[in-house]
């Protein structure tokens, strides 16, 4: 992995919006970092701090105010192929099976159907969902439908992959197996991950490097360099010193 | 909970209580109480027709005709005029609103001049489309499709402004031409609402066809209406409607069937 | 990607681009303009003869002319318009006021639900216009019998969605208000029926489109007056005016029906 190759450059990114009210809210607040290629980036942000928003900025679903995203040394303008993401609320649509909502992608991009079926077919195994191909998203929980929302992702073939809470609406015990699995899927398919939460101990159970975002409008109050050996073990005491290091520096709406 | 009802059985599994035997006997009491009506009035009066009257009127319809045409002729006129009308409102208001539904100039450009027109019911067009087509099969048809296509357009217009948000996000995380975006993305997130309209269709043609055919018609079931009130045939009046609302319960089970097939995803929940 | 292809995706509904409010505005009134120099030019081009439509020109001086000038129907245009919503509105209101409490009690108490639905399905499917003869039978060709026939169209849809509204109140709010001691009457009163009013008022709007709609039927079958009548004598007499005139009437005013509608529900549901 080469730690100094910058892939994704965000500089002085700046945004507002107006909410229902008419007010105008900043929500990003001149913010700059560096993503590096192949790495696992964690932003971490209490809710509602604009991480949303800055996301939708970089995946080219919004446009910045003030500042630029840079890919690959380009301008970023509108959403770039080259950029996936799993959302929260996973998306999926009703009326395609799981292996349906896989392939779109590829299928949008004119790939044939049985290279794109193969396709589809590796990642839904690689989530471990063999078995519900023709399945639809209502049949199935929500980790299930996460795992789906991976899969769709990775079968786009992004470079970057952006994760916006993936599992902010499971329950504790799917979340745990949940970021086993996405860990797992990241040290065998490495790609670059920016990875949101509002989680700390999620935060550093997969994160190499950790940024840590202030309340509304998000700035950037602190970094975090986490090179415990993977995998990790939640309840090690290297882990809980950087856990304990994190939240005394965290606003506590946390 | 162990109860015990009536007869004294255990009622373990069903719980069975005097009330669940009340509600179980109440739709024949009023169904019995409704028959018992018919029977009284007819007896009384000669303003409504009696029940063996319309049944032996239903027989005699079996097998005489009427205006040469049998009474399964007339079913099958009607049936003909609907079906035509609404496949023809199906494919010109799916797109003609899914137009108006995508396209916000379009909306301003036709959309204005479909709501002023909209208003107007389809039956209140009889008179000008008989003046200009005459009584033929034609206008009749062409009546019905007014009535079928405004629903059509409505909904699928609906359908495609109410596409959620997180959808269009989806289309254009992953690259979805304009094309894609509105087939691949907004159409099926549409499609319960176009279905939707497409039932609401199906009954307001059905009532349209009728009163067209009681306004000028040689066959169908509305026809066979106006033919017995002319010809003071009270019997044959209500043989007509009690048909009219058979075929239109039915027309609504199969628009149901149609919609499970279409929507597949819809069944799950 | 280009700056135009780009706008164009981030429209909020991925449809053409974003044009200002002026733009639609001006783009809805050419619309209405050109469907009306359209009309106007297929008359006058002769390539529609004006035995089949009439002019929009001459329909606005037809319009002004009618207040005046009871021709050919027998009636000036407020005669007609004030016979037609008389009976409409008598129908619509006996309907409303019977319709939606009777359908409220039937979604709560299911004794009721058990009794009248049952009649309910087997009338139901009977369209509405498909009573006129054994109306006029009983009742000749006045204003009972109209109202009638009105009453019945508008009547079912009040009762079917108040019914399905009270069938759709959320149960955990019935639990909320049982737990908190209210009674089964008052639930129904503080909980089902409000939570039902916003399906009431779909259910009132199909009744007016329904009313509405079945009175032109009604004039036009059995009449002596009113909007349906004024339309059917202009077929009558081959006036084409008198019934694309008409025809506007039943519009603008079903369609003013619509718009009062939508002010008193937004008026009565605050919380939406």
């Amino acid at each position: 992995m080469d730690e100094n190759k910058v892939i994704l450059k965000i500089s002085n990114l700046s945004k507002t919006f107006e909410d229902k009210k008419g007010n105008v809210v900043r929500a990003v607040d001149n913010v700059s970092f560096d993503v590096y290629d192949n790495e696992f980036l964690v932003l971490l942000g209490p809710g509602q701090c604009g991480k949303t928003v800055m996301l939708n900025v970089i995946a080219g679903l919004l446009e910045p105010d003030d500042g630029e995203v840079r890919l690959d040394g380009e301008a970023v303008n509108g959403h770039s192929p080259k950029i996936g993401m799993v959302l929260q609320k996973t998306a999926l649509m009703p009326w395609k099976t799981v292996i349906e909502n896989t392939e779109i992608g590829p299928k949008w991009k004119g790939v044939s159907k049985k290279e794109r079926r193969e396709k589809a077919e590796s990642y839904i195994k690689l989530v471990g969902l063999s078995g519900f191909e023709k399945s639809y998203p209502a049949q199935l929980s929500g980790g299930m439908k996460q795992r789906v929302g991976i899969a769709r992702a990775y079968t786009n073939d992004p470079e970057i992959l952006i994760m916006d809470e993936p599992f902010g609406a499971l329950d504790a015990q799917t979340r745990y197996a949940m970021e086993e699995e996405v860990a797992r899927i990241w040290q065998q398919e490495k790609r670059t991950v920016i990875f949101v939460t509002n989680n700390i101990e999620e935060a550093c159970y997969l994160g190499d490097r950790i940024i840590l975002f202030s309340e509304r409008p998000a700035t950037i109050k602190e970094i975090y360099v986490n090179d415990l050996p993977r995998p990790r073990d939640m309840i090690s005491e290297e882990f809980m010193k950087l856990r304990t290091k994190i939240s005394d520096n965290t606003d506590l709406a946390i | 909970m162990v109860r015990t009802d009536k007869n004294g059985q255990k009622g373990e599994f069903k719980k069975t209580t005097p009330k669940d035997i009340v509600y179980f006997i109440l739709p024949f009491v009023s169904i019995g109480f409704l028959l018992l009506l018919w029977y009284r009035v007819s007896s009384i009066t000669s303003l409504f027709p009696g029940m063996v009257q319309t049944y032996e009127r239903f027989l005699l319809l079996l097998e005489k005709p009427i205006m040469r045409v049998p009474f399964y002729g007339h079913i099958l006129a009607s049936l003909k005029r609907v079906v035509i009308a609404l496949l023809a409102a199906i494919v010109v208001g799916i797109a003609f609103g899914t137009l108006i539904g995508w396209n916000k100039k379009c909306d301003s450009f036709f959309g204005t001049v479909f709501n002023f027109i909209r208003p107007i019911p389809p039956l209140a067009w009889i008179p000008l489309i008989t003046i200009t087509f005459g009584i033929g099969e034609f206008p009749k048809i062409l009546i019905v499709f007014i009535g079928a296509v405004i629903p059509i357009v409505l909904n699928t217009r609906a359908g495609l402004l109410s596409v959620e948000q997180i959808y269009l996000d989806v289309g254009q995380l992953f690259d979805a031409n304009r094309w894609q975006m509105l087939w691949e993305v907004a159409m099926p997130c549409a499609t319960p609402a176009i279905v939707a309209g497409i039932k609401t269709a199906t009954s307001a043609a059905w009532m349209v066809v009728l009163a067209a055919e009681m306004l000028g018609a040689k066959s169908g079931v509305g026809f066979l209406v106006t033919r017995g009130m002319d010809a003071n045939d009270m019997p044959l009046v209500l043989v007509a409607m009690i048909t009219i609302g058979v075929i239109g319960a039915l027309l609504g089970v199969i628009t149901s069937l149609i919609e499970r097939l279409i929507c597949p995803w819809m069944r799950i929940k | 990607m280009d700056k135009k292809t780009k706008t164009k995706k981030r429209d909020k509904l991925g449809r053409g681009q974003n044009a200002s409010a002026y733009t639609y505005a001006m783009l809805s009134f050419a619309g209405v303009m050109a469907f009306l120099i359209i009309w106007q030019l297929l008359l006058v081009a002769g390539i529609v003869s004006d035995r089949y439509l009439a002019k929009p020109t001459e329909l606005v001086v037809l319009f002004v002319q009618k207040f005046s000038d009871p021709a050919p129907d027998g009636a000036t245009l407020l005669v007609s318009i004030w016979a037609s919503l008389r009976v409409s509105l008598t129908g619509l209101i006996l309907a409303i006021v019977i319709g939606v409490p009777l359908g409220l009690c039937m979604g709560w108490f299911k004794a009721l639900d058990r009794l009248v639905t049952p009649i309910f399905e087997i009338i139901r499917p009977i369209p509405p216009v498909s009573w006129i003869p054994l109306t006029i039978l009983w009742m000749g060709i006045g204003l009972r019998a109209k109202a009638f026939i009105i009453f019945f169209s508008a009547f079912i849809p009040c009762v079917i969605n108040s019914y399905t509204g009270v069938k759709l109140t959320n149960k955990t709010l019935i639990n909320v208000a049982r737990t908190s001691g209210a009674s089964y009457v008052e639930t129904f009163y503080k909980v089902a029926i409000p939570s039902a009013l916003t399906m009431v008022f779909t259910g009132i709007r199909v009744a007016v489109g329904n009313a509405w709609s079945t009175l032109v039927a009604a004039e036009m079958l059995a009449a002596s007056a009113g909007l349906g009548y004024m339309i059917l004598m202009g077929r009558m007499f081959a006036r084409a005016d008198i019934i694309i005139l008409g025809m506007l009437v039943i519009g603008a005013i079903g369609a003013f029906f619509n718009g009062i509608l939508s002010f008193v529900e937004n008026h009565v549901i605050k919380w939406r």
